[in-house]
């Protein structure tokens, strides 16, 4: 039992720890108003709410692409809403994002795309001209053997189909070595079937890879298959953060009811 | 809930609905109002043609008696003289080398000041606004009133035509180039940010790629044109072909007149083929 115990200790570790987060537009209005969130390792959390409800914003401000107004970030022990320059860039490298429209880079070779997720690493002058070193090319190869795709490395990137293109966008992420992963809507334009192995694959990287996955989604199904935590998010509150089970399920349907009544 | 999402959804279509009914009543409402406006729009079109005939004096009956002449001048042009060949190589080199120059000096300088004058990537607003202003001026003032300005500074030859291209193609380019970067997918350059990467590494493998085969086409359609400037450049004394053009129309020698044009021809042609193909290969 304490073996046990002992095992499980470090997957709890907490990852991102977010308190009292609030963003508010230049044109007054409030995004997001007094967020707290936990996502641990190896837990796979979902949040879902409607369009303008804060969701991407939430994201972005985790990953400090918009600045909040307030509140705290924690990462790896740094709170990101404080750091700015070297320091912000050094803690970035402990996450990672899956983004919805993938951001490959369209002219550039897949492997190339998923090794320039370790520039983060590498020194700049090395990396200048565009090159990218020979050492990170294996563990581009083993990551796109991970996420399934391996066969497709030498290919351009814009010749990828949406869910290949969405694959190797998480092999890039993987290439960073993060210990959380944020995913933007990361099958919203994907077909069913290729949505249900990307958060298949994001959940397997949360159990056997110990990551924390904060995902935004808007499909409650999903999310309830997928997640071990949903989130509902109203007008920038968190309206509800509960296991994803039958209970959630009410409250899921409550948060859309809401949006439509 | 689905009825009230039906709902939602039905008031915006109606509407459009209505909107689209009440365009398509328009014309027969605003019938005699619109085709009046029509009428005065012809008008006024018709007024702007026929004031352009009065100003440049436009004498199509001079035309058709001018044709003697020129028919005078073509027969004694021909044919090319041919065994001028080797003195046409020179200039010919030297248009296409005004062109290379031209583009590349252009291309150097316009780079950096289209990063300045690209509204979503420049470090500092008065920069922004520096960049711009250069950029407009450089490309407001034309090659040839430059190329004038540059004969007078540092002489005759080709110098000053390379130059007066390098600082017109810095105008026509940066503008150019600016709009690029503005209208760059900002995707990969957010996804390389959070990688951890340094703001030089993701401007080379993120900003770089995306940008450059739009930079390349437009570079070597800036060359294209070069060339074809850098024949009338000659003119005012700088260099290449068209000085050699000058001189020979001077001297009434239009067999070496037609040689030159047809070096002219073919050299054009070439470029235009050539950067085609080139523009094709990097999109």
């Amino acid at each position: 039992m304490s073996t046990a115990l002992a095992d499980t200790a470090p997957v709890a570790e907490t990852r991102l720890a977010v308190r009292g987060l609030r963003m508010r537009y230049p044109n007054g209005k409030l995004a997001l108003d007094g967020v707290d969130l936990t996502v641990r390792a190896g837990e796979l959390v979902t949040i879902l709410g409607s369009n303008g409800s804060g969701k991407t914003t939430l994201l972005r401000c985790v990953a400090r692409l918009q600045d909040p107004t307030e509140g705290e970030v924690r990462v790896g022990g740094q709170d990101l809403a404080r750091l700015n320059g070297e320091a912000l860039r050094k803690a970035r490298l402990a996450l990672a994002m899956v983004f919805q429209r993938a951001n490959l880079v369209r002219r550039r070779s897949v492997l190339a795309n998923v090794a320039s997720g370790a520039l983060g690493r590498r020194r700049t002058l090395w990396t200048m001209l565009g090159g990218l070193p020979a050492e990170e090319l294996p563990l581009a190869h083993e990551l796109l053997r991970q996420v399934g795709v391996e066969r497709l490395g030498g290919q351009r990137a814009d010749t990828l189909s949406g869910g290949q293109a969405q694959r190797a966008a998480i092999a890039r992420a993987l290439a960073q070595r993060p210990k959380l992963i944020l995913a933007d809507e990361p099958v919203a334009s994907l077909d069913p079937e290729a949505a249900e192995e990307i958060m298949r694959l994001l959940r397997q990287l949360a159990i056997d890879g110990g990551l924390a996955v904060l995902c935004v989604l808007h499909q409650p199904a999903l999310a309830l298959r997928y997640s071990h935590r949903v989130v509902g998010l109203r007008d920038g509150i968190i309206a509800f953060d509960l296991p994803a089970d039958r209970d959630a399920d009410l409250h899921i349907a409550l948060l859309y009811k809401d949006l439509v009544a | 809930m689905s009825v009230d999402g039906t709902a939602l959804d039905v008031a915006p279509r109606s509407a459009r609905i209505a909107a689209q009914e009440d365009g398509a009543a328009a014309p027969s409402k605003a019938g005699p109002g619109r085709q009046l406006a029509r009428v005065l729009v012809a008008l006024v079109v018709a007024g702007i043609v026929a004031q352009s005939f009065y100003v440049v004096q436009a004498r199509p009956g001079d035309l058709i008696t001018g044709v003697h002449g020129m028919v005078d001048i073509v027969s004694r042009a021909m044919p090319p003289a041919w065994s001028e060949i080797g003195d046409t190589l020179w200039p010919t080199l030297e248009t296409v080398d005004l062109a290379i120059f031209g583009t590349v000096f252009g291309v150097l300088m316009a780079v950096p000041l289209a990063v300045l004058a690209a509204s979503n990537v420049t470090p500092a607003r008065p920069l922004y606004y520096l960049a711009r202003g250069v950029i407009a001026l450089t490309r407001a003032v034309p090659d040839l009133v430059w190329a004038l300005l540059f004969v007078t500074a540092v002489g005759l030859g080709p110098f000053p035509g390379a130059l007066a291209l390098s600082v017109h193609s810095i105008g026509m380019l940066g503008r150019l180039f600016a709009e690029v970067i503005e209208d760059m997918d900002f995707g990969p350059v957010e996804a390389l940010t959070l990688t951890g990467a340094s703001r030089l590494q993701v401007f080379s493998h993120a900003v770089v790629p995306g940008v450059l085969p739009s930079l390349l086409g437009i570079s070597l359609y800036r060359f294209d044109e070069n060339l074809r400037s850098s024949l009338v450049l000659g003119f005012v004394g700088a260099g290449g072909i068209g000085f050699r053009l000058l001189s020979a129309m001077n001297l009434f020698q239009y067999q070496t007149v037609s040689l030159l044009l047809v070096a002219t021809f073919i050299l054009v042609m070439a470029a235009e083929r050539g950067s085609a193909l080139l523009r094709r290969q990097v999109a």
